[in-house]
């Protein structure tokens, strides 16, 4: 029961068109997992229905050992699990601070509180400020986030994420539209993050060699089942994940 | 230049102003100031809704109804208590906002619009034909004004000079709590709302419950400018409510730009001042509004005072 993130049997459809279907995993504490499928293999779908964007259709979702199936989102993040999205999802016309303190806010019950300064919160704002020390924002604190870089933004996001220091995040092809350098800065920050952080990162991905770079523990997901799971060298070697689609990849 | 950009400056310049001009203007514009100044405070109410918190709401006309005829039927009952018209005014259209609000907030722009627009219609068919308690059509008229005994002197509101230190107090005060409120953590969360009420629900805000708030204390305020505004007319009427009124503080803000704390009372300024020039020459002044409008809509795009203002700050920092 030390698994942190639980899911059981989960399965959605849109209409009579089932997406995904009779998913279970278990991932444990501090754990560098990621679900990895082609475009269109229902991954986006699976964090929306394990996150509370809508209801799973079926199935059962337990994050620390409590059933969390079909909350919604707040709650879902009230019980520890924050994500991103695939499409970048933040505050565009609030600055870089303002945008990781929103989730402070929250967190510590502020956001009914109609007086005051919040930036004259010491402890909101340095932890603010540390999240962004931790994805290389600081420097740019000030700034409208409408105007920074496409990679930028996404860090942006990062640190909304990780603000409340949740115990699981989901990340949503988190370098998903990043050129090659970008690309790279993201894998080095993800596993920084992940490291002995304790946090329990749980990645999708459609690019291999990210996947490969980053992930302890891997589940590859074909025509919305789970075609297998494990090390990144026991998913390399599995024969039904080559005939998939890694293929000539691989033995290339 | 750099006394322009104080953030300070400009605030501290218009209350001094607004407290000398009666001295200085006629008995008619000064109360023409008082009713600027009342629609200031409902405009900049409204904002915190279209311009914070992203809302566009058509039927503020209600709770400022509300606060209206709450004070016109207090005041025939007998209540003189200036502060307690007030508190009740406002109390009362929280209430109601609360209601409208669970019923409105589960809806998005143009369909939040028209259920905002839906309650007020409703609201104002009640005033107009619940003839035993709101006079109908005629509306409830005020026949004693509430006094003030201030440091041992009695003052009375029928001399406009008094009506309008009265407004410009309570407005004064209005003014200043939203500009606490938008400036606080709460008013923090409306503009992320504003800018993604998604992001707001994933790092765990209850998007539902914050905008009933900021409805609620939008309705509040709005309601206490109808108070003021039953006190200055002497008289409740139905028009408080008619979806026309509630056009108005959207005209307003959308004119002194939605994006700056005071546009709004600005765009109240603006819309009176159009309408006393254009009166000169035509009875119809709706249509010449219009036709004013559109060249500002389309060359004042942050609004006339958003759009002046972000000019000021950019110079200053070249
Ligand atoms: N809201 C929706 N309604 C209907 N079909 C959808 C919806 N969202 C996604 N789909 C379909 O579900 C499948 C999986 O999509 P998605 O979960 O986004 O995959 P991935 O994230 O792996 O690329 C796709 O065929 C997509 O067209
Ligand atoms: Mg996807």
């Amino acid at each position: 029961m030390s698994d942190v993130l639980r899911i059981e049997n989960l399965g959605h459809s849109y209409g009579k068109f089932k997406v995904i279907e009779d998913i279970s995993l278990s991932i444990g504490k501090g754990e560098m997992s990621a679900l990895i499928g082609p475009n269109g293999a229902g991954k986006t779908t699976f964090y929306n229905a394990i996150s509370g964007h809508f209801p799973p259709t079926k199935g059962k979702v337990f994050l620390n050992g409590e059933e969390i199936t079909g909350l919604t989102s707040h709650k879902v993040v009230d019980k520890g699990m924050c994500r991103s999205f695939q499409i970048t999802n933040i505050f565009s016309e609030l600055t870089v601070l303002e945008n990781v303190i929103a989730p402070l806010i929250i967190q510590r019950g502020k956001h009914f509180k109609i007086y005051g300064n919040i930036f004259k919160d010491k402890q909101i704002v340095d932890s603010a400020m540390q999240t962004l020390e931790q994805v290389g924002l600081s420097d740019r604190a000030d700034q409208v986030v409408a105007n920074l870089a496409y990679g930028d933004k996404r860090l942006v996001e990062m640190a909304i994420v990780l603000a409340r220091k949740p115990s699981v995040v989901l990340l949503d092809e988190p370098t998903a539209g990043m050129n090659p350098e970008e690309t790279e800065n993201m894998i080095a920050l993800i596993k920084k993050l992940a490291t002995g952080s304790g946090t329990t990162f749980f990645i999708t991905e459609h690019d291999m060699k990210v996947v490969f770079s980053l992930a302890e523990k891997i589940y590859v997901l074909h025509q919305g089942h789970l075609l297998a799971q494990g090390s990144p060298e026991q998913i390399r070697s599995n024969e039904q994940v080559q005939e998939a689609y890694l293929g000539r990849k691989v033995h290339a | 230049m750099k006394l322009l950009r104080n953030r300070w400056f400009g605030p501290a310049v218009l209350t001094v102003l607004l407290l000398l001009a009666p001295l200085l203007i006629s008995t008619y514009s000064t109360m023409i100031l008082s009713e600027i100044l009342i629609m200031g405070l409902m405009a900049i109410s409204f904002n915190l809704l279209l311009g914070y918190t992203g809302l566009l709401s058509f039927g503020q006309g209600a709770f400022f109804g509300l606060g209206g005829y709450c004070a016109a039927l207090m005041l025939q009952a007998g209540y003189q208590n200036l502060f307690l018209l007030l508190l009740v005014g406002m109390l009362i259209s929280l209430l109601a906002a609360l209601v409208v609000g669970f019923f409105s907030v589960r809806l998005d722009e143009i369909f939040f619009a028209m259920i905002t627009l839906g309650f007020g219609m409703l609201f104002f068919s009640v005033a107009h034909n619940w003839l035993d308690v709101t006079g109908g059509s005629d509306g409830l008229p005020v026949f004693v004004l509430p006094s003030l005994n201030l440091f041992g002197t009695e003052l009375t509101f029928y001399d406009p000079l008094n009506m309008y230190y009265l407004v410009f107090s309570i407005v004064l005060v209005g003014v200043v709590l939203l500009w606490l409120i938008v400036h606080s953590p709460f008013g923090l969360i409306l503009k992320a709302m504003r800018e993604n009420k998604q992001r707001v629900s994933f790092v765990g805000g209850n998007v539902q419950l914050l905008r009933i708030v900021a409805f609620a204390i939008s309705g509040a305020f709005t309601g206490l400018a109808g108070v003021l505004f039953c006190l200055f007319n002497s008289m409740a009427t139905p028009e408080f409510m008619h979806w026309s009124f509630s056009a108005k503080p959207v005209i307003m803000s959308i004119i002194g730009g939605t994006g700056v704390f005071l546009g709004p009372l600005f765009g109240a300024g603006i819309f009176f001042l159009l309408e006393q020039v254009i009166i000169l020459f035509t009875e119809n002044w709706m249509l010449f509004l219009g036709i004013v409008l559109v060249p500002i809509v389309i060359f004042f795009p942050q609004g006339v005072f958003g759009t002046l203002r972000n000019k000021i700050f950019r110079e200053g920092a070249k």
